[in-house]
């Protein structure tokens, strides 16, 4: 780290980058400059958004936009493509366990509108398939997967059901519909354990009935059979330890980077960023081991930040609590324009940022895994957690994001509000971000301010 | 000193100028909204610097508030409504806890510390059907004025139930139930009804009394009557509702002038 972190829009990055080239910046073979995402893929929204200045987070941001690129180049070098949609973070750790399998999520096709400003015009064309706004964005990815001009249609497509929201259960029926087999498995609604039940603890301080985590393992069995089938070799123990292992490592980072940016005096890196990197411990972007070098890039850049006093946002910004990934990612750019900064997070997926038991049978610590998923179980234990967090990192301020006719949980954003305000006493509030949220920006900033000026007067007595 | 708040609504303009030595509001006023708001904005504003027989060199200080405010570029600084209408509030009833109010386009649930610090709030995002664009389609639909409505709701014996949460739909129905005889004042006071509806679900379980309610809508007679029976407690319409955000906003600019946060 040698410059002052600063956001730069597209303009500043194309200059950023000469800069950065003069001075012997070495690239992976998805680097580049970030305007190629807009002039080849489309991808108008970066036109908007504001960007750190590291080589880090220029990494993450190719890393994260070469995503289809990389899955095709993969398909052409005969590698079997993976879909594992819903599941956030189990199945991709049971493909990446077997050689020349890349697993990837088609359902997060969703961030494509958002990405390229509906130019790609992904969600009008599901409106054609019979699914309409009032169903989550997750309907993108009917169309992507019919018109093939996005991910590669994948080798094998599996999918969890149960204990998941009914948005999405719709939508990958339909796509069952329209003639793409599913591998269905199914996980149970995670209950407390009844008295003298046999019980398991799973990761994040959560318990469930041993019967419910049979259950799980005994389905991911079925999937990893089929995975099997895939490779041409069998999922064993010894390959499913390895890759929970190196799982565990990208979890491990991750939970450095999120504690080193989070718990800081003022942030090191940007809000925006962080929900990028965030996003790798459930997918990958495609690729494991990129992964971890992305978020090693991360890590290193955020330390040093910490170590000279480098930061990206004043020590005086609001610390908030968030819940929820955004469909639009300039609200997260508008969080710290109002003076904020996010001092944790729950995007959805918090047991996948939990690390996966390595003392048990490897199967078994997945289940228990996949079982801890917030989701499948009562929003109260997503609550609890939040609370939790929200304690530890001194929370000021907690926004509930929701998506328009996502409804994984209609009542989730009143539960956890609710649970908020009951044992913290600190505002929380709720805000819908549509996937480009221009027209709305007036109206969520001033809900965002009228947030960040409580928490100030909140902190004279 | 004397300092000015000037409430730029989504529906309507409001200014209040405040004496903080004498600690009274010196003059109030309302325009109708516009394209070009800091026009319509510096004209109130004038009109109430004569009627109060000051020039604007007297004013120690301007805050802006409401959905305009950024377009004020006169005032000193802007605040949003959230914490405008607490102070205001606060000002006119220290034992307020909650306050609601019901503007044009939005309705807002606020809850207030002692002291009336505001400790949470929260603000219709998704439709019109809790704010006063239900009450002014309705008005528009019978070609009646505010006040008129106002009158007839008083004179429900049963009002309807609207069951639609989509204003646009929901004229639909009251068409409906008027072509079928419902009594023009039950058919108000439904709507009514569900505007309270709306925002009773809006504040969820945390509703502290005493309970206030601001804004031009509790201007309406019914209209605190029908929030009572769906909150299940008492709801006391604030003096002069349409200023509590004005108030407050010149409260503030006179407790930031003289250097308190």
């Amino acid at each position: 780290m040698n410059v002052a972190p600063r956001k730069l829009d597209l303009s500043g990055w194309d200059d950023r980058y000469e800069e950065l080239q003069r001075n012997g910046l070495r690239e992976p073979a998805y680097g580049g400059p970030l305007r190629r995402h807009v002039v080849r893929g489309k991808d108008y929204r970066l036109e908007q958004l504001q960007f750190d200045n590291s080589p880090a987070a220029l990494r993450l941001w190719n890393f994260l936009l070469t995503e289809n690129e990389r899955l095709h180049r993969a398909r052409a070098g005969g590698e079997k493509i993976v879909g594992t949609m819903k599941d956030l973070g189990t199945v991709p750790v049971m493909a990446y366990s077997l050689p020349g399998l890349r697993a990837f999520y088609p359902d997060g096709a969703w961030w494509t509108p958002c990405l390229m400003e509906c130019s790609d015009r992904l969600l009008q064309q599901a409106e054609a398939m019979g699914v309409d706004a009032s169903f989550c964005p997750v309907r993108a990815m009917l169309p992507a997967f019919e018109n093939g001009e996005h991910f590669p249609k994948p080798d094998l497509l599996v999918c969890s059901t149960g204990a998941v929201c009914d948005d999405f259960s719709a939508i990958a029926q339909r796509l069952e519909h329209l003639g793409h087999a599913i591998l269905w498995w199914e996980i149970p609604r995670r209950r407390p354990p009844a008295a003298a039940e046999p019980v398991c603890d799973l990761p994040g301080n959560l318990a469930a009935p041993k019967i419910q985590v049979d259950c799980v393992q005994s389905e991911l069995q079925r999937v990893g059979e089929a995975l099997g089938g895939l490779a041409g070799e069998t999922l064993d123990d010894d390959l499913l330890a390895n890759g929970i292992r190196i799982a565990n490592q990208v979890r491990r980072r991750l939970g450095a980077l999120r504690k080193s940016v989070y718990a800081a005096p003022a942030a090191p890196l940007p809000a925006l960023e962080m929900l990028v990197a965030e996003m790798l411990a459930i997918h990958f972007c495609s690729d494991r081991a990129e992964t971890i070098v992305v978020l090693d890039a991360l890590l290193a850049e955020a330390q040093a930040r910490i170590r000279l006093g480098r930061f990206s946002v004043n020590a005086q910004a609001v610390r908030t609590y968030w819940v929820n990934p955004v469909a639009d990612l300039r609200a997260m750019n508008l969080l710290e324009e109002l003076g904020g900064r996010i001092c944790g997070s729950d995007f959805m997926f918090s047991h996948a940022l939990d690390l996966i038991p390595e003392n048990l049978p490897p199967l078994e610590a997945l289940a228990r895994s996949a079982l801890a998923d917030p989701m499948a179980g009562p929003t109260a234990d997503r609550g609890a957690r939040i609370v939790r967090e929200c304690q530890a990192s001194r929370a000021e301020v907690v926004v509930v994001s929701r998506i328009p006719g996502a409804s994984h949980c209609a009542r989730e954003g009143e539960i956890i509000r609710a649970m908020v305000r009951l044992r913290l006493g600190i505002p929380a509030i709720e805000l819908e971000i549509p996937p480009v949220c221009d027209a709305l920006l007036p109206a969520l900033g001033s809900r965002l301010q009228a947030l960040f000026e409580t928490a100030r007067a909140r902190r004279t007595k | 000193m004397i300092y000015a708040g000037i409430d730029a609504g989504s529906r309507s303009i409001k200014a209040v100028l405040f004496d903080t030595s004498q600690n009274r509001t010196l003059a109030s006023g309302l325009a109708d909204q516009g394209v070009e708001q800091e026009r319509l904005a510096a004209e109130l504003f004038d009109k109430l610097l004569r009627e109060a027989g000051l020039e604007r060199s007297k004013i120690s200080g301007v805050v802006a508030t409401g959905y305009g405010r950024n377009a004020i570029r006169f005032a000193d600084t802007t605040i949003t409504e959230i914490t405008c209408h607490a102070r205001g509030v606060h000002r006119l009833a220290p034992d307020a806890r909650t306050i609601i109010e019901i503007g044009g386009q939005d309705s807002k649930v606020i809850s207030l510390e002692e002291g009336g610090r505001v400790r949470d709030f929260s603000m219709n995002d998704r439709c019109a059907a809790g704010t006063g664009r239900f009450l002014e389609m309705v008005a528009l639909r019978l070609d009646m004025d505010w006040e008129k409505l106002s009158m007839l709701a008083q004179q429900s014996t049963k009002p309807a139930i609207i069951s639609n949460m989509c204003v646009v739909f929901a004229e639909t129905e009251i068409i409906g139930l008027l072509a079928d005889g419902k009594p023009l004042p039950d058919v108000v006071a439904g709507v009514q009804n569900s505007i309270a509806t709306r925002v009773a679900a809006l504040a969820g379980r945390f509703i502290s009394p005493p309970v206030f309610f601001t804004g031009g809508v509790a201007l309406q007679s019914g209209m605190a009557r029908a929030l009572e029976e769906v909150l299940a407690c008492p709801v006391r319409v604030a003096p002069q509702p349409q200023f509590t955000g004005a108030l407050g906003a010149a409260v503030l600019a006179g407790t930031r002038g003289q250097g308190k946060p």
